[in-house]
């Protein structure tokens, strides 16, 4: 399943690395699942910005049935 | 929990019993959804809910003497509800859109001798199975003695209406000089005589006892009933129901199936349902201006006595079992279901995670149902199977954590190298209410200069979410800190504390600290005379020795208090118990919500998270300690400590107790510690309901100042930084002027990030 998650604001800087975050995959990883997300990530060192909106949002929904599974 | 065990449980839950009413009608008419829905104002759904159960409703609603009344709970309480009357008047206020189906036709033929009020409902019965029926009847017409009443009983096209229903299932009638012997011929497959026509003497006397279950006759294939005598008082639905029975019989004896096998015999009234009348009072019964029967607003009216008997004793008290809108019994299946399912959704997941396990069920309910144990025992399994969701109990858990750790203090008292007592607060006490904990060990000391303290947790959320294992191991650990003590007598101030100790520590002499200071001679102190209203921990349930000695205290102060019917042993939990309120918070704030509610009066409480609990809703709560101590009192309006303050109080009373009894046991001190924050109001509130510590903020902001990694906005001035702490990572926005963090938002998730091919973080 891959998935995309990139918030309207994506005027985020990477800091030390001083450069702007881009949509990139990562994985995320619960209790044994594994998915493929598209994210906002530094293109140097790979940070990861997950938004409060996703967190509480579609992560945490996922979270909860991913848990009842 | 196998099918067994399962079906034992249901048969506990006895809210499925029919009411009175149902019980006591032979036909085993609904008569409560009937009444309900005249009250209602709705007759055709009441004519629907009769014709579901009535042969020839249009006759048999007229006609019944109404038996059931007889078993009516309201009989009692302004006499019972006239069922009889009511199903006159809606037969006669609204036409039937009922569509009778028939089975696809058989080939066996019934004789029915004799027409009858039994005869008919049999003959009904029977077509409906698609069974050719030859009725046999005098000249005067089918109906029997039904024909001979006057037009305000019954009207005589009202019986040929039915019986023209009845020739539309293919009932066949024949007219018959006598009704004898000779019509009982080979070509029929079995018979019927029903006694309550004018049979002839021959035939008459052919006829041996029946059976009294199945109305079967001595002679293969023949059925008879209709036996009651002119002056019965229900001879009429008697019949109808013996032909009902009859026709029973019929239809397995010519598929050659048993006639008893597993047959559901009539109740006669009989019923387990339990319905409490205790706060009902006498409604009498409305008496027809017209004799004749009901207008539609007097039947309306007398429909609005009925109790609706149902048990539902338990679910009436309890919003969780409201809250997911059935009862035990389906609740049990449900929940033995949930843990059958091996691929697919675990539905019923927060539905155990969520009660309070607090038993108040269990005193209620006439059978002792037990949702508490039924619940504990699922998460047990769910924990040994894996398959306990990990966010359910996380931060009970994390708290347990914090207080066995971190904040955790066991010592003799200043100078004693032994003690004779040791004071167990309990770890909500200590994070809800520190100074006051010193205060209390103070008083102790004053009673037994012996008196040790002990800080730690009981290990309450490890066995509240089913972690039995690892709970057993803390007891474990319990009894050799205590043995390493000296094995001195526990006092111990919270009634969670208290009980699993006495439960699962029966060695160690545990009491109340209730209970000691109920014994001292206590000063009355200058409190206030407004009455309080007494909320016993759910966890006191069963101590009536610490609720005594509470009261016990509470006179000697001179405290008046207020009523509160759920009390004592029916006292009702503050939503934090079994750790629902961190399973479900909505579900915990419904709980205390309808808890202060129930009462005008400022309300007292001798459990701190109770009364930080009740507090939540803003309504005046005392603890028994700010009558006790007045110089150390909070007001009763004082906020609920938030869990950030808990934690903080905790290992500041650790620090104080350690000086105080000479131990160099200081908490430890974290770099985190003194990095300065600046919260809004609000934004405390959202982080007490994300169950966000500031704890876990000023770790975050202490990873950033350290690596200076961080997200910073492109051209405003806030920042964003995030720290896995545990099982969650805790992310931060901020903006810093001189050493001060302003905190803007923060949140958290359980995912973990990973590279896709390299490690995570
Ligand atoms: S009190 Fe509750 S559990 Fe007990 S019989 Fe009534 S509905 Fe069922
Ligand atoms: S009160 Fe209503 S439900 Fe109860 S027995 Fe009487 S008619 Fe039936
Ligand atoms: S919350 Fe209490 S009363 Fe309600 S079901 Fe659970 S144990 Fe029973
Ligand atoms: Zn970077």
């Amino acid at each position: 399943m891959d998935l995309r998650f990139l918030p309207e604001d994506m005027n985020w800087i990477c800091q030390p690395c001083g450069v702007p975050l881009e949509p990139g995959m990562v994985e995320l990883h619960y209790v044994g699942n594994v998915f493929r997300v598209e994210l906002p990530v530094c293109p140097q060192c790979r940070q990861v910005l997950i938004d409060e909106e996703l967190a509480l949002g579609k992560m945490l929904e996922v979270e909860k049935l991913l848990e009842d599974k | 929990m196998d099918q067994k065990e399962l079906h034992a449980l249901e048969a506990l839950c006895i809210q499925e019993e029919p009411p009175g009413c149902q019980a006591g009608c032979p036909l085993g008419v609904n008569a409560r959804a009937f009444v309900q829905a005249v009250g209602k104002d709705d007759l055709a759904g009441g004519r629907a809910i009769l014709e579901k159960s009535m042969p020839l409703a249009g006759i048999v609603a007229r006609m019944c003497e109404a038996p059931c009344e007889q078993y009516c709970k309201r009989e009692t309480l302004g006499g019972a509800i006239a069922i009889g009357r009511l199903e006159r008047m809606c037969i006669e206020a609204v036409p039937s859109k009922a569509k009778f189906l028939k089975l696809p036709p058989k080939s066996k033929k019934v004789a029915v001798i004799g027409a009858g009020p039994s005869s008919l409902a049999l003959a009904n019965d029977l077509a409906k199975k698609g069974h050719p029926i030859h009725v046999y009847h005098t000249e005067s017409g089918p109906g029997g003695w039904l024909r001979n009443l006057t037009d305000t009983v019954l009207k005589l096209e009202v019986i040929d209406q039915e019986l023209k229903r009845l020739e539309s299932f293919g009932v066949k009638f024949h007219p018959v000089k006598v009704l004898d012997y000779a019509l009982c011929t080979e070509e029929y497959d079995a018979v019927y005589i029903g006694q309550d026509d004018e049979l002839a003497a021959d035939l008459l006397a052919m006829i041996g006892p029946a059976d009294g279950e199945t109305c079967a006759l001595d002679q293969k294939g023949w059925f008879t009933g209709g036996l009651q005598a002119e002056g019965d008082p229900y001879r009429f639905i008697m019949a109808v129901s013996q032909g009902r029975e009859a026709a029973i019989s019929i239809d397995r004896f010519l598929q050659g199936a048993s006639l008893t096998a597993s047959r559901v015999k009539p109740r006669n009234g009989k019923t387990d349902l339990f319905v409490q009348t205790k706060d009902l009072s006498e409604l009498k019964r409305i008496e027809p201006a017209d004799q004749a029967g009901y207008t539609r607003e007097e039947a309306v009216e007398e429909a609005l006595r009925c109790i609706d008997c149902q048990c539902l004793e338990c679910v009436r008290n309890c919003v969780y079992l409201a809250e997911y809108k059935s009862y035990p019994k389906v609740y049990a299946r449900r929940i033995y279901n949930n843990s059958a399912i091996v691929k697919g959704v675990h539905q019923a997941n927060t539905f155990i995670n969520s009660c309070s396990l607090c038993r108040q069920c269990e005193v209620i309910c006439p059978n002792d149902f037990s949702m508490a144990d039924l619940c504990l025992q699922a998460r047990q399994q769910m924990v040994v199977e894996e398959r306990m969701p990990p966010s359910a109990h996380w931060f009970g858990l994390e708290e347990m954590k914090s207080a066995q750790g971190e904040s955790r203090l066991l010592s003799h008292a200043q100078d004693q190298q032994d003690s004779a007592a040791l004071f167990y607060p309990g770890c909500q006490l200590a994070g809800i209410r520190h100074l006051q904990t010193v205060k209390l060990y103070n008083e102790l000391c004053a009673i037994e200069p012996k008196t040790g303290i002990w800080l730690d947790c009981c290990g309450a959320p490890a066995y509240w979410s089913g972690r039995q294992e690892d709970f057993e191991i803390m007891v474990e650990g319990f009894r050799n800190d205590w043995q390493s003590m000296g094995k001195p007598r526990l006092i111990l101030a919270c009634s969670t504390c208290l009980k699993l100790f006495r439960d699962n520590l029966p060695e160690i002499e545990s009491v109340s600290v209730w209970k000691l200071l109920a014994e001292q001679q206590l000063v009355k102190k200058n409190i206030g005379k407004n009455a309080l209203a007494l909320s016993d921990p759910c966890t006191s349930r069963d101590d009536v020795e610490t609720q005594g000695a509470v009261r016990s205290i509470l006179q000697q102060l001179e405290q008046p208090l207020a009523p509160l019917e759920m009390s004592g042993k029916l006292t009702e939990c503050c939503g934090y118990g079994g750790l629902m309120a961190g399973t479900d918070p909505a579900l915990g704030r419904k709980v205390v919500e309808a808890r202060v509610k129930q009462t005008e009066s400022v309300m007292l409480t001798y459990c701190a998270m109770c009364r930080d609990r009740l507090a939540l809703t803003g309504k005046p709560v005392l603890h028994l300690l700010d009558l006790l101590y007045p110089e150390t009192a909070l007001e009763a309006a004082t906020p609920a400590e938030s869990i950030s303050a808990r934690r903080v109080n905790r290992r500041r009373l650790k620090q104080i107790m350690a000086e105080r009894c000479g131990k160099d046991e200081l908490p430890q001190r974290y770099d985190w510690e003194n990095i300065e924050l600046v919260i809004s109001q609000a934004l405390e509130i959202v982080m007490e309901e994300r169950h966000i510590l500031e704890d876990d903020v000023r770790r975050v902001l202490h990873d950033y100042k350290q690596s200076g990694r961080h997200i910073a906005h492109g051209s405003e001035n806030r920042k964003l930084a995030s720290s896995r702490i545990g099982a969650a990572t805790f992310w931060v926005e901020f903006y810093e002027e001189g050493d001060t963090f302003h905190l803007l938002r923060c949140w958290s998730h359980r995912m973990s990030i990973h590279q896709p091919d390299t490690g995570g973080r």
